[in-house]
């Protein structure tokens, strides 16, 4: 028997399938599978944990190669080498065999060990470099402090270089020092240190060292220009050359502990100038030498990296998509006589065929002569939820998504929502022009997917890239409210003679209608700018949203009997959607009757004063029998109907109320009688009727009739691996319970739902009322002025008017409008309905896989 | 030209567009929401127009033009 089609309508019929897969071709035969992207796997050994599974080890391994895999990867971000993208492959999705991928593992491993020998010594030379340039630059720094220095050294004292000196052998030897030109800081005593600290640490190494030295030293420091670069992390770091002279070993030794201990770098120089020239030549040379070393390094490097990037990208799906394989080999249970491996998984029965047929090729491939066998399960268990969608269908199908997963088999409100979702967005953003925005941003959208799907996008972008779809319908429509409504940016649209004319050979101010003629399509235009175009458009966007609500209420709530006839619950249209549908009609389908009534009736011709509405429904409930104007009711006969309908409403609610629950309490009580009993619940059922405990084994056998009628013993196996999903015993306490609150809910919520949908009626107001505003502060002000200024006026006025019409109107009010229309959908519409207690469908599929965690 | 007749027209044609797209709709796997789409988009647009329709058909007050007083009573 062929299944039938699966369509939007319902979720995919589902099958729970085994598998038995010959060891050897296992990785294979899952691989394939992966591809096809249709088997959710349940884990046969949720009972051991991940250690202890059979394919640990190839996971392990497969670990350590993605880790090297990221490693090159971020060694490439490093030298900024571009990645080639993934989708420049011809078809990266090509599944390679394992002999590949222990290649591939060799490879990255011997990669992994080059590129990481290459980049120490890189970074070594580098850090050496470092050290080179900074020990240049107190050279160079520090010879200056010398220079200077050495032209002050007739104004040290000379007694700090012998205790025991006379005070005036100061000035006695003034001329000896001049003669002795070369003199040295040793002679004096005087040590220093040298070297390189960062500056912003350059005031608290100064404060340190005052402190500690209590002043006794003299410092200098000048900034290094250039910034230095740190080949650790890339940074780069300003730093200060200082010098410091003072006085004694000891001192010396606690100004060098100081300074490393701040993270200074101290360097050796000669206070000899001749040397110290030396000394500034050998650092070049060597520095020139580094660079050319550094240079062959990075180069090597570089090529090293580039050649990675060709393939990266491929490496990493390939991976990606082999350790997803044996994470999914790992749920299977394995058969150690039969040498097989055995799976579980649910799978639409339309892709039976197609699963089969692969595994065929897998099989011929291998050219095994042990087929894989595919068994069909019967099952008592929950199939999970699986909607096929297109690009089309997904932002509708997601929307409907995000509230509830919806039970297998249930009527999908998603397919409905594609139209009733935009088409309520449009009735509260409806405006012709606006819609033309949308509609040609959806339209450039979906003409780029290709281009946008693969570029990265902000989250906002991205969001509504998502919807575009949505959005598109969202413009079709807003152009159709938009002309229903008669306003393309707030302007009027005159595209049929109006059905009013001024009087007073047109200058009104009052205005007659054209005899036997009404305004064929929306609203007519000569409402604009007129004084009382709110009362007009207010009482007939009220109406509006009633019967709109009206119309999508009662479709949804036809949908609730269409559930239960698809799942033979007669009692839920008999006791749920009977007397709700009763209910509802008798009140509020009463109203949207006499909404349409009183509009049919030429009220002016009969001469008479139309009825209030709301006064009617108030009349109706307080005091029912009577009308407000009982001389001037809105048909004939009124008053008596009104009661018929309000008695019809209240014997609705105790059948709603109580039916349902007596009647499944009643069902439950023949099926005890005749013997029937739940699975599990022996020993609690014998105890309560008493029953004989052989007898008991026996009904215990009669109650498990859905399980196991498979040709052979496999089956057996599904039900030793439950996730506890028993049958529900049965309690009439909390099936009551439960009944009152529907009962209460749906009788409460007919009433609030009809009023929540007046949203549509105070939202489009809004929207026109603010681009009216925006037109009349901005363009209309321009258009007042003529000639020159008037031509240059209009520019900036006219970006400023779209700007503000693109991001104001559109984006926030049409994000406004989006939300409300959701909840439209999801509580007014849904809670008629929904029933929702499904399990998604998560297929092993690689696609998916390189989805959610995409290679870029 | 257009009187109270048309949503009843309206709601003919409608009916025929439905019953055109229900049998012209393209086969396959998205045949279903090619049938809803349509078919709900146009009834949900016939209702819209009907309701805009009916509304005008016999409207209770006249639009008033801003900023003017009737000129028979300045004249008179």
């Amino acid at each position: 028997m062929a299944p039938p089609k699966d369509t939007m309508f319902r979720s995919a019929d589902m099958s729970l399938t085994q598998l038995y897969i010959s060891n050897e071709i296992g990785r294979e035969v899952v691989s394939a599978l992966g591809e096809l992207g249709v088997m959710d796997f349940r884990d046969l050994n949720s009972e051991t944990t991940a250690f202890q599974r059979t394919f640990t080890q190839e996971i392990r391994r497969l670990d350590n190669v993605e880790r090297q895999l990221r490693y090159f990867h971020s060694q490439m971000d490093k030298a900024s080498i571009p990645m080639r993208s993934i989708y420049d492959f011809n078809n990266p999705f090509t599944s390679p065999s394992a002999s590949e991928i222990d290649e591939l593992a060799d490879k990255s491993q011997s990669l992994e060990n080059r590129i990481s020998s290459l980049n120490e010594s890189y970074e070594t030379l580098k850090k050496r470099e470092v050290e080179l340039t900074e020990s240049r630059w107190v050279l160079r720094e520090a010879g200056g402090f010398f220079d200077r220095a050495r032209g002050q050294t007739e104004e040290i004292r000379q007694s700090v270089d012998d205790d025991d000196a006379p005070l005036l052998q100061d000035v006695e030897q003034h001329g000896q020092a001049d003669t002795g030109g070369d003199r040295s800081f040793s002679v004096m005593n005087i040590g220093f240190v040298a070297g390189v600290i960062p500056r912003e640490r350059i005031a608290a190494f100064e404060r340190i060292l005052w402190r500690t030295l209590r002043g006794n030293l003299y410092m200098n420091q000048s900034e290094i220009p250039e910034p230095i670069i740190n080949p650790e992390n890339n940074e780069e770091i300003s730093k200060n050359v200082f010098i410091i002279f003072a006085h004694g070993k000891e001192i010396i030794a606690k100004i060098r502990k100081i300074s490393e201990s701040l993270g200074a770098a101290l360097y050796s120089v000669d206070e000899n100038s001749e040397l110290r020239r030396d000394q500034v030549r050998e650092t070049n040379q060597r520095l020139n030498d580094l660079a050319s070393v550094l240079r062959n390094t990075k180069s090597t490097l570089d090529a090293e990296l580039t050649a990675i990037g060709r393939n990266l990208a491929a490496w990493m799906v390939i991976i990606k998509k082999e350790k997803a394989t044996y994470q999914t080999l790992n749920k299977f249970s394995y058969d150690h006589q039969r040498k097989t491996l055995i799976a579980e998984a649910w799978a639409p029965t339309n892709s039976l065929g197609l699963i089969k047929s692969s595994l065929q090729d897998v099989n011929d491939r291998a050219g095994l002569s042990v087929p894989t066998i595919v068994n069909q399960i019967k099952t008592t268990k929950t199939p999970p939820t699986y909607f096929k969608t297109n690009r089309f269908t997904l932002g509708f199908q997601t929307i409907i998504d995000a509230y509830g997963t919806i039970k297998y088999r249930e009527v999908n409100p998603a397919l409905p929502a594609i139209v009733t979702f935009p088409f309520m967005f449009a009735v509260m953003f409806g405006d012709f022009g606006h819609g033309v925005i949308l509609f040609l941003a959806s339209l450039a959208m979906i003409y780029y997917e290709r281009k946008l799907q693969r570029s990265k996008l902000d989250e906002l972008f991205s969001m509504i890239f998502y919807g575009r779809y949505i959005v598109f319908m969202m413009g079709v429509f807003s152009m159709y409210t938009g002309l229903i409504y008669c306003d393309a940016f707030s302007l009027e649209l005159p595209i049929f003679k109006s059905m009013w004319v001024w009087d007073n050979d047109g200058r009104g101010p009052t205005s007659s209608r054209v005899e036997g003629y009404t305004y064929p399509f929306g609203l007519d235009w000569r409402w604009h700018d007129t004084d009382n175009d709110l009362l007009f458009s207010n009482s007939y966007k009220m109406k509006l949203s009633i019967l709109l609500g009206w119309c999508h209420m009662t479709f949804s709530l036809c949908w609730s009997l269409v559930n239960s006839r698809y799942f033979h619950t007669p009692i839920d249209i008999w006791g749920n959607f009977l007397p709700g549908m009763i209910f509802f009609q008798s009140i509020f389908g009463y109203l949207s009757f006499s909404i349409v009534y009183k509009w049919a009736v030429d009220w002016a011709a009969r001469g008479q004063n139309p009825p209030s509405l709301l006064n009617m429904l108030i009349y109706m409930f307080l005091q029912p029998g009577t009308l407000e104007n009982p001389d001037a009711p809105l048909y004939k006969g009124q008053a008596t109907v009104q009661v018929i309908l309000l008695l019809l409403a209240l014997i609705c609610v105790p059948i709603l109320l109580f039916l349902k629950p007596f009647y499944l309490r009643w069902e439950h009580n023949k099926a005890r009688a005749l013997g029937y009993r739940g699975i599990g619940e022996s020993t609690r059922v014998s105890a309560l009727d008493d029953d004989d405990d052989d007898e008991e084994g026996r009904t215990l056998n009669g109650g498990r009739e859905s399980f196991g009628d498979d040709e052979d013993g496999i089956a057996m196996i599904t039900q030793d691996i439950g996730h506890g999903e028993d049958h529900e015993e049965f309690e009439f306490s909390e099936v009551m319970i439960h009944q009152v609150i529907h009962t209460i809910e749906f009788c409460l919520n007919c009433v609030s739902h009809t009023a929540s949908y007046l949203r549509l009626w105070a939202l489009s107001l809004a929207h026109q009322r603010l681009s009216i505003v925006l037109w009349d502060m901005t363009m209309k002000n321009a258009f007042g002025y003529t000639g020159v200024t008037g031509a240059i006026l209009m520019v900036p006025v006219f970006y400023l008017w779209f700007v503000l019409t693109v991001f104001v109107l559109c984006v926030m009010e049409g994000t406004s409008a989006m939300l409300h229309s959701l909840r439209l959908h999801w509580v007014e519409a849904m809670s008629k309905h929904f029933i929702g207690d499904g399990v998604p469908f998560e297929p092993f599929s690689f696609e998916v896989l390189l989805e959610e965690e995409p290679v870029e | 030209m257009a009187n109270g007749w048309a949503p009843f027209i309206g709601a003919v044609v409608v009916a025929a567009f439905c019953a055109i797209v229900w049998f012209a709709a393209p086969k396959g796997e998205n045949q279903t929401i090619w049938r809803s789409t349509l078919i709900l988009s146009a009834v949900s647009m016939y209702l819209m127009w009907a309701i805009t329709f009916l509304a005008q058909l016999h409207p209770l007050i006249s639009p008033i033009r801003p900023g003017l007083r009737p000129e028979s009573e300045l004249g008179h």
